[in-house]
């Protein structure tokens, strides 16, 4: 499904250009969750902006693609409308736009971008209610601007609940763990298993094992020096949680 | 045409020499004589007037023939609300009145206070009357129930002059929404409003010229104690389009909200001019100004806060005036003034002018919302607290400016 190929990027302008992925290769197939680990500074989040566009990140070679789709090719807003998904570690606060019209404006560009007809009011409220309860959101929370005055854990549950109104085909969680104390995490990680399906896939980037206890993946990367460094199964995050990286690090070399 | 009268203006210009002569045809009035004085002292005003240095009136505007572009429409109007209606042909009263309001047409020329500091105010004030129209238009507000009016200024003609004086009287509340469509080729509108003690002035402005036209908008404001004023305006500017307030809180805890929101597209000069005289003890101003502007437009926020030594004491003052640059080539000139002589106050104010945040925008285009439209509720978003404290009116600006970005 997501295919990433030798994938080199840089961040930073002209002269302050640094290579930060380095010949990196990932291959996640359809149904499948994998996550990555990797020390502080590897270039997780800096893959997470690659894939799905964001200024000041170039691609200086390599390939990705979606389901066959070279997505590096789109603006960001397409490849969010052909499914691709960013749980941000840092959510973005905006003033003035209530969560309600953000993501119902999203939502109805997506559709209109896929040629879909819009979600009615009454459609939209019902979801919005459903997802609200199974990730314990208030009601009052969706009425106010996007993250302004949120608490660090109530800004990732709110990414997942954008995730759950749009459905995408890829996830991509940066973190979404940070910040989130241990009932936080179990609701969050609900609603990412809910999620989990045939047709779907997720790469779900942490600095812990925990989140994995939760969200268990199928297979599990070492990210370091910009490139996937080992891969292995979910006992990897359980060697890399009793050891540190170094000892995984100094293997690799 | 007398040599004197001619003589009124130096090196005049084809539209200043117009001027001149529909002053002269007006009937002789000594306060008449007076205004028009005041406005020649300058003339139309240029960018070597220092008030006027970023909004050149004199360049703009050219022979005054009938403006090419029809009025913008009316987003303020509504069923069932007096309609006052001011054209080059003279004014038109609504068919009914709101019970609290009435309206007292003078022949006579009445004086104006500070002519000399608005020129296009005392321009105004010397021209009306022509033909059929009152030299003055006087209102009366009493009550204890809120009177509503709307004012439309358009076209079709080359000058539209229109003068209105309110006096609320104490305790009563005035809610006017002025629209100010062009369609003229020049248009200066005075307002002026006296609130006695304890009245309310809520005054909703909503500004669209075209291209080729020029506008000049000028309130003068008194209030007297306690008394209170919420304005709120949104413009889009013309050629030229300047909107000036003038206020004086004249005796103790007087209140002023006075919040503007522009947004000037390619072609399009807003100017938001405003003068604020804490005269008073205690007394409280807050000024929000929100802008946007495209490549090819321009914004200019004058700002002044004047409190006097002794009368200005504990004086609560705030000015805020934030620009958004949309694109390249877009231009905005500011300057804030505080001229704080008493020692006893509270003043802040903040400038900014800069671009959409990068972070927001790829946020928001993350989620599947295209560029065009992200820039746009954005936009919206900032423009947002200006608009506010509109009341009623508030949905009808928003929808005028979500309009605007969409294109
Ligand atoms: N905008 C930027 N400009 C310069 N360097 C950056 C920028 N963003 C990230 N980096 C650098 O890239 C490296 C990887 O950062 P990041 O991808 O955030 O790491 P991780 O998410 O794995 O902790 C770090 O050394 C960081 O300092
Ligand atoms: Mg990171």
């Amino acid at each position: 499904m997501l295919k990433i190929e030798n994938l080199s990027a840089t961040v930073g302008e002209g002269e302050a250009a640094k290579t930060i992925i380095n010949g990196l290769s990932l291959s996640v197939p359809a149904g499948e969750v994998h996550a990555i680990m990797g020390p502080n500074g590897a270039g997780k989040s800096t893959l997470s902006y690659v894939l799905t566009g964001r200024e000041g990140y170039e691609v200086t070679g390599g390939s990705a693609t979606l389901d066959g789709q070279d997505i590096l090719a789109l603006d960001p807003e397409d490849r969010a409308s052909a499914g691709l998904f960013l749980s941000f570690q840092y959510p973005i606060e905006i003033p003035g736009v209530p969560v309600m019209t953000f993501v119902r404006t999203a939502m109805n560009s997506q559709r209109k971008a896929r040629g879909e007809p819009e979600i009615s009011a009454p459609d939209y409220l019902k979801k919005s209610r459903d997802v609200a309860r199974l990730l314990n959101l208030d009601a009052d929370m969706l009425k106010r601007p996007v993250n302004v005055g949120f608490s660090g854990g109530e800004k990732k549950r709110l990414e997942i609940y954008q995730m759950m109104m749009l459905e995408p085909r890829f996830m991509v969680l940066d973190e979404t763990d940070s910040g989130l104390d241990i009932d936080a995490l179990r609701t969050v990680a609900e609603g990412v298993n809910a999620l989990r399906a045939p047709e779907r896939g997720m790469l779900v980037i942490t600095h812990y094992q925990r989140l994995l206890d939760y969200i268990k993946p199928d297979k599990v990367h070492v990210l370091a020096k910009g490139r996937i460094i080992k891969t292995g199964g979910p006992e990897l995050a359980l060697r890399l949680e009793k050891e540190g990286y170094d000892g995984v690090l100094a293997e690799a070399v | 045409m007398s040599a004197a009268l001619k003589d009124m203006i130096r090196n005049p210009t084809v539209a200043e020499l117009e001027l001149v002569a529909r002053y002269a045809a007006l009937k002789a009035d000594p306060r008449r004589e007076r205004l028009f004085e005041a406005f020649a002292l300058t003339g139309l005003p240029h960018r070597r007037n220092e008030e006027w240095r970023w909004s050149d009136f004199k360049a703009a505007v050219g022979a005054l023939d009938a403006s090419a572009t029809p009025p913008a429409d009316d987003p303020l109007a509504s069923e069932g609300v007096a309609t006052l209606k001011f054209t080059p042909q003279g004014y038109v009263a609504p068919a009914f009145l709101p019970p609290g309001l009435r309206l007292l047409p003078k022949d006579e020329v009445q004086a104006m206070g500070g002519a000399e500091d608005a020129p296009l105010g005392a321009l105004a004030a010397a021209l009306s009357g022509a033909k059929n129209a009152p030299a003055t238009l006087m209102a009366e507000v009493t009550g204890e129930t809120p009177v509503r009016l709307h004012m439309v200024f358009s076209g079709p003609g080359a000058i539209n002059a229109a003068r209105i004086m309110f006096l609320v009287r104490p305790g009563a509340e005035l809610q006017v929404s002025e629209s100010h469509l062009g369609g003229a080729a020049f248009s200066a509108a005075l307002v002026e409003c006296t609130l006695q003690p304890d009245a309310r002035l809520s005054r909703v402005v909503y500004q669209r010229g075209g291209k080729g036209e020029a506008q000049a908008i000028t309130a003068l404001i008194h209030q007297e104690a306690g008394a209170e004023t919420k304005q709120t305006v949104l413009a889009f500017g013309a050629r030229v389009a300047r909107i000036e307030t003038r206020l004086v809180h004249q005796e103790t805890g007087s209140h002023a909200t006075l919040n503007a929101a522009y947004l000037a597209g390619d072609g399009y000069h807003v100017d938001f001019t405003s003068h604020v005289r804490h005269g008073a003890r205690a007394c409280v101003t807050r000024q929000v100004t929100k802008g946007a502007v495209v490549n090819g437009g321009r914004g200019v926020f004058q700002g002044k806060f004047h409190v006097p030594r002794n009368a200005g004491q504990q004086t609560d003052a705030s000015m805020q005036h934030n620009a958004l640059l949309l694109e390249e080539g877009a231009e905005v000139f500011a300057k804030p003034e505080l001229e704080i002589l008493a020692d006893d106050v509270q003043c802040a104010h903040g400038n900014t002018s800069g671009q959409l945040d990068a972070a927001q925008l790829f946020y928001l285009r993350q989620r599947g919302i295209p560029l065009v439209q992200a820039r746009a509720l954005l936009t919206e978003a900032f423009i947002a607290q200006a608009l506010e404290e509109a009341g009623i009116h508030e949905e009808a600006l928003r929808a005028q400016a979500s309009a605007w970005l969409a294109i």
